[in-house]
């Protein structure tokens, strides 16, 4: 789009970035009767939830695959459905891979999912309905506490009480039994958790991978069942599902960003791509607007970031307008990614081992994951420790070309492959010389499983932690803008007392998931911070 | 020992002479209580005993150095007209594979300047830091001395306890707030890079972190433990890191000796054979030779799958209760090693006899080295190298071995209690201790031509002889949901059971594992306010 100047004029909001949070926080901000400019700097709007073609005819979600259920109250006021989307839930929720040539196969309905595992174990088969209602509790507790602001540690206004005490009700409500499980998960291992319900190692080992994927940690860290509980909570589904559920947007999941975008200019909205932030401006204090790297100036009454916290505050804004002590702060603020990204386009869909005996097409539908055993995915996290990539990594593939065919020629598929451990720091190398090996160890990992994927392989996309920083401006390449772990959570999220959306310059806000919940795909950061801003902003 | 006949009745039967157990019993007895001791083994103490292991060398077989024992309980138990003296352990010394050494002392402008030899950043960050963690441990002590609310009751009162603790976290500066707020959460290393580049300084200072834990320096929570063993470090010189004259065995005599002079009956050599139970109440013991011994209030200070799997019989307790306690995580990750040496140890880095000697030594070269450590035990093996602390308590104390020679007392971690299949302990067991000489001899390669005797303590020796589950010296890891009102049992962190009148009182309970002998006091106090015995 096109960056001639025009006469400088004062724009109401201005938001930095156009992933799903920034569209969400746009779309509520413009609603509430302000006229918001989105500055995107890609020449598509999306961020890390968007569908590019990597290879002539094929199609895929780059990064973000799959999306569990996105906040219903968000879906329904932008109408993302009128705009668009349509979400199909598959059969087979997640199909775990083992060695030995079995698969244990998890289906998005809780029944049919015991059903499979009673083949496993009897008792862990009415063990994964105890816990899928567990989390759908507790789940639904937090979804709460994720739908709020977090409150103010100094002094809490009547609105934060109000709202703590809404939840601290619920959480009463929950009884004794499962409000200590919401005291003792929290900072539990994954590992400890899952084998408190399981004793099938491959089903502990899948279900205590959502505990760790995105994250440095690993199934025996603790604080990892904090992070399986806050993506159950974000399923906030009737029939809990342990493993997760998976939902597909017809079109990838750049279909999801597509909507959010029609509806935020619909609802007043200006969009513009290829504009590149050089600049955050501040004047004694106060944010008074934007430059562009083509020299632009925007000014605006108040600008809000879809960017992460570092690159928001770090390198887009003069230091000299923040205090040391918070410089420092934001520098100690984790944000090192442990994941890469691997898209292939194939020929043809490739014959996994463990899945033909039971029809191959219908399993691959969902998630296929590569988590046999608790000990194997801790030892993928070892390597990361110290700066080498999984040599036998924890992986996570889905074909979006069966959930919509349009997305790679006739007979042609895409396949999106999530790989960690891939830490954005290597011990003495450096991305641009590993990229290859990366891809080939993911290659020969997958081939283990299904021994003719090489054959069918027609392109490589791979996408390394690096490529995530630079590309798609995520600091430390790290997929949720900053480590999910109990010391960056809710209060503390980025920083504790800057968990309110707002930062140390006025009218300068934060709205990505560097920001409570800031859990995935889910836009609940967004909205939050377009409630606070519209609040601060009609003072 | 006093002919025991089954009339005998007492206010209190108190399960194990460890030094919780003793604490609990020399508050009751003070209150005036009739309370019964009963030990096992034939020394008191449990893992806090000294024993003649070999001919004239007195080793602190499991605990060697005290710091965290509550100054309330040295007031009002008057320990040292009891016999406690604590002699100071000055500093601690880390040699490197470079040759070159870290080596901190009491000494604060001593400290800088070795810390500024390895960085000048280090050295100021080091003061900021002692001030933080300063902050810390004056938030967190009160709560070392308080009874455990329970977030799930409505009862005022508890949620007073809450307030108070909430009201007291307002009352911090948000700086402090920040750091508390990591402490609780993070792991030791991300907690420590924060403040520090040196990578020996950050192995070293980690290690705190990861003590009696099964746990690496990396992993999140254990932040918490490097200030649950800060807390000793902080406050003045008698505070500070310490040994008792005479070995740790010294605090239980000690503590045994204002229990009996206020009365308390103490019997050694008395295993248990079960709790007697009827009607939901306790109503005393059975002695593994038969003796039923009567009281109206039984205290254990023995851990909970102990007291309640293999001393109750089954079905006197809520099946909801009973998984917690199965749930309970032990896992031993450490063990001993202690040897009679026939001279002292001389470090490449640091040759001759010195006062770096007097102090801990530890073998913590890098951050690497520690979580490398870890990774070997969860797989289940004991670590290749692994982190060594160790003292010479002979050097401060000459009563403990004859004129001459020296006692070496090596903390070693990892030790897993399950090992990987096909590998048991006892075959293990010389080849771990063989593995330490040899990591020892790396830094100090005279220490082979120095040893008369050594003793290998694993955690399968911790179980089998001191009544440590699956050999965890804290009687339970001190990880985050197994604290405060979540430790033991979420629901019965206030030191009463299911049973009537049936008390914990040993490190499983509130705050927890170290020579504290607060669960042991709080016990007492919890007993005494239900007027129970």
């Amino acid at each position: 789009m096109s960056a001639e100047r025009p006469i400088a004029e004062t724009r109401d909001v201005i938001i930095i970035g156009g992933g799903h949070n920034g569209l969400v926080a746009a779309f509520y901000l413009a609603k509430a009767g302000f006229k918001p400019l989105l500055l995107e700097r890609r020449a598509q709007v999306g961020g890390a939830a968007i569908t590019e073609e990597f290879h002539p005819g094929f199609r895929c979600s780059t990064l973000a695959h799959n999306t569990g259920p996105l906040r219903a109250d968000i879906v329904r006021d932008m109408q993302l459905e009128q705009h668009g989307l349509k979400l199909t839930t598959p059969e087979v929720s997640t199909a775990s891979l083992l060695p030995d040539g079995r698969a244990l196969v998890l289906y998005s309905d809780a029944k049919k999912a015991a059903q499979e595992i009673a083949q496993w174990s009897q008792k862990d088969a009415a063990a994964y309905a105890d816990f899928g209602t567990a989390l759908g509790k507790i789940g639904k507790v937090i979804s709460e506490a994720l739908a709020l602001t977090p409150p103010n540690i100094d002094s809490p206004s009547s609105g934060d009480l109000w709202g703590m005490l809404k939840t601290g009700r619920s959480i009463r409500n929950l009884g004794k039994k499962d409000l200590y499980r919401v005291l003792r998960w929290g900072p539990m291992a994954a590992a400890d958790l899952v084998a408190e319900f399981f004793d099938t190692e491959p089903l502990r080992a899948t279900v205590a991978a959502r505990g760790i994927f995105g994250t440095f940690l690993g199934p025996w860290s603790a604080g990892s069942a904090l992070v399986l509980m806050l993506r159950a909570a974000a399923d906030r589904s009737a029939n809990p599902n342990p493993a997760g559920i998976v939902q597909f947007p017809a079109g990838g999941v750049g279909a999801i960003t597509l909507a959010m975008a029609a509806a935020a200019k619909q609802a007043g909205t200006e969009i513009r791509t290829g504009a590149d932030i050089a600049e955050i401006r501040v004047k004694d204090g106060v944010a008074t607007g934007v430059v562009l790297t083509s020299g632009e100036e925007i000014s605006a009454r108040a600008v809000v970031s879809n960017a992460d916290p570092k690159r928001t505050l770090l390198r887009l804004v003069d230091p000299s307008h923040l205090s040391p002590d918070f410089i420092q702060k934001i520098k100690n603020y984790r944000c090192m990614g442990t994941v890469a990204k691997i898209n292939l386009a194939l020929s043809a869909l490739p014959e996994f081992t463990a899945l033909k005996s039971k029809g191959n097409g219908n399993l691959l539908q969902g998630r296929i994951q590569i988590s046999p055993e608790i000990d194997y995915l801790e030892r993928a996290f070892d390597e990361s420790k110290y700066g080498n990539f999984s040599r036998q990594p924890y992986i996570e593939i889905t074909f979006p070309s069966l959930s919509d065919t349009s997305l790679a020629p006739a007979g042609q598929h895409v396949m999106s492959i999530y790989m960690q451990y891939a830490p954005y720091k290597l011990k003495d190398s450096d991305w641009e010389s590993q990229r290859k090996a990366l891809g080939e160890t993911v290659v020969k990992t997958i081939a283990q499983y299904a021994p003719n994927l090489p054959q069918t392989i027609l392109r490589h996309q791979i996408i390394t932690p690096k490529d995530l920083e630079e590309t798609y401006g995520l600091t430390g390449g790290h997929i949720f803008h900053g480590e999910l772990a109990l010391d960056q959570f809710f209060t503390m999220r980025p920083l504790l007392d800057w968990a309110r959306y707002q930062t140390p310059i006025e009218r300068l806000y934060l709205c990505g998931s560097g920001t409570h919940p800031g859990t995935g795909l889910t836009g609940g950061s967004g909205a939050n911070a377009a409630r606070e801003i519209v609040k601060a902003l009609k003072k | 020992m006093p002919a025991v006949s089954s009339s005998t009745k007492y206010d209190v039967i108190v399960i194990g002479g460890g030094h919780n157990g003793l604490t609990n019993a020399a508050y009751l007895a003070n209150a005036g209580k009739k309370v019964l001791v009963l030990e096992r083994r034939h020394v008191l103490g449990g893992a806090a005993c000294t024993e003649e292991v070999f001919p004239g060398f007195k080793f602190s077989v499991c605990s060697y150095v005290v710091s965290l024992l509550r100054p309330e309980i040295i007031r009002d138990l008057d320990l040292p007209r009891h016999g406690l003296e604590i002699l100071p352990l000055d500093g601690t010394f880390t040699p490197m594979p470079n040759g070159d050494h870290l080596w901190r002392v009491n000494d604060h402008g001593k400290t800088r300047r070795e810390i500024a030899r390895h960085s000048r950043v280090d050295a100021e960050a080091y003061d900021e830091f002692g001030k933080a963690m300063q902050a810390m441990c004056r938030f967190v002590k009160p709560i070392l001395s308080m009874i455990p609310p329970d977030p799930a009751t409505l009862n005022p009162k508890e949620l007073m306890k809450l307030l108070f603790i909430g009201r007291r976290f307002q009352g911090m500066s948000s700086e402090d707030k920040y750091n508390q707020v990591q402490l609780m959460t993070m792991s030791a290393i991300d907690f420590l890079d924060q403040w520090f580049e040196t990578d020996v300084l950050k192995a070293t200072m980690s290690a705190s972190g990861i003590i009696g834990t099964f746990l690496g320096v990396r992993s999140p929570g254990t932040a918490y433990v490097l200030l649950h063993h800060y807390m000793g470090e902080i406050d003045g010189a008698f505070r500070a890191w310490g040994f008792a004259r005479g070995g740790t065995g010294a605090i239980s005599n000690a503590i045994a000796d204002a229990a009996r002079e206020a009365g308390a009956e103490i019997r050694t050599e008395a295993p248990i054979a079960r709790i007697m139970v009827t009607n939901g109440r306790a109503t005393g013991v059975v002695l593994s030779n038969g003796d039923e011994l009567y009281a109206d209030v039984v205290s254990s200070s023995v851990d909970p799958r102990l007291t309640f799997t293999k001393m109750i019989e089954p079905g006197n307790l809520p099946g909801e209760f009973m998984d917690g306690v199965k749930r309970y995580k032990f896992r031993g990750s450490s063990g001993k090693v202690n040897m009679a040496l026939d001279g002292l140890p001389n470090f490449k880095c640091m040759p001759g006899v010195g006062a770096h000697l007097r102090g801990a030594m530890s073998i913590s070269p890098s951050v690497e080295y520690m979580e490398k450590a870890y990774d070997d035990a969860k797989y289940g093996h004991w670590s290749s190298h692994p982190y060594i602390d160790m003292v010479i308590p002979t050097l401060t104390d000459t009563s403990l071995a004859p004129p001459g020679k020296h006692i070496l007392s090596c903390f070693v971690q990892y030790a897993p209690y399950k090992l990987a299949p096909g590998l048991d302990w006892d075959t293990e067991k010389e080849k771990f201790g063989d593995n330490v000489v040899n990591t020892i001899a790396e830094y100090a390669p005279n220490i082979k031509n120095i040893i008369l005797h050594r003793q290998v303590v694993t955690p399968l020796d911790l179980e089998r002889e001191w009544g440590l589950t699956e050999g965890n010296i804290f009687q339970g890891e001190l990880s985050l949901e197994q604290l405060f009102f979540l430790r033991p049992v979420a629901g019965w962190a206030q030191f009463r059971s299911p049973i009537k009148n049936l008390y914990m009182c040993g490190s499983a309970t509130h705050p927890g594992g170290g020579i504290m002998g607060a669960p042991g006091r709080l016990a007492a106090l919890e007993i005494l306010k239900d007027g129970a015995a």
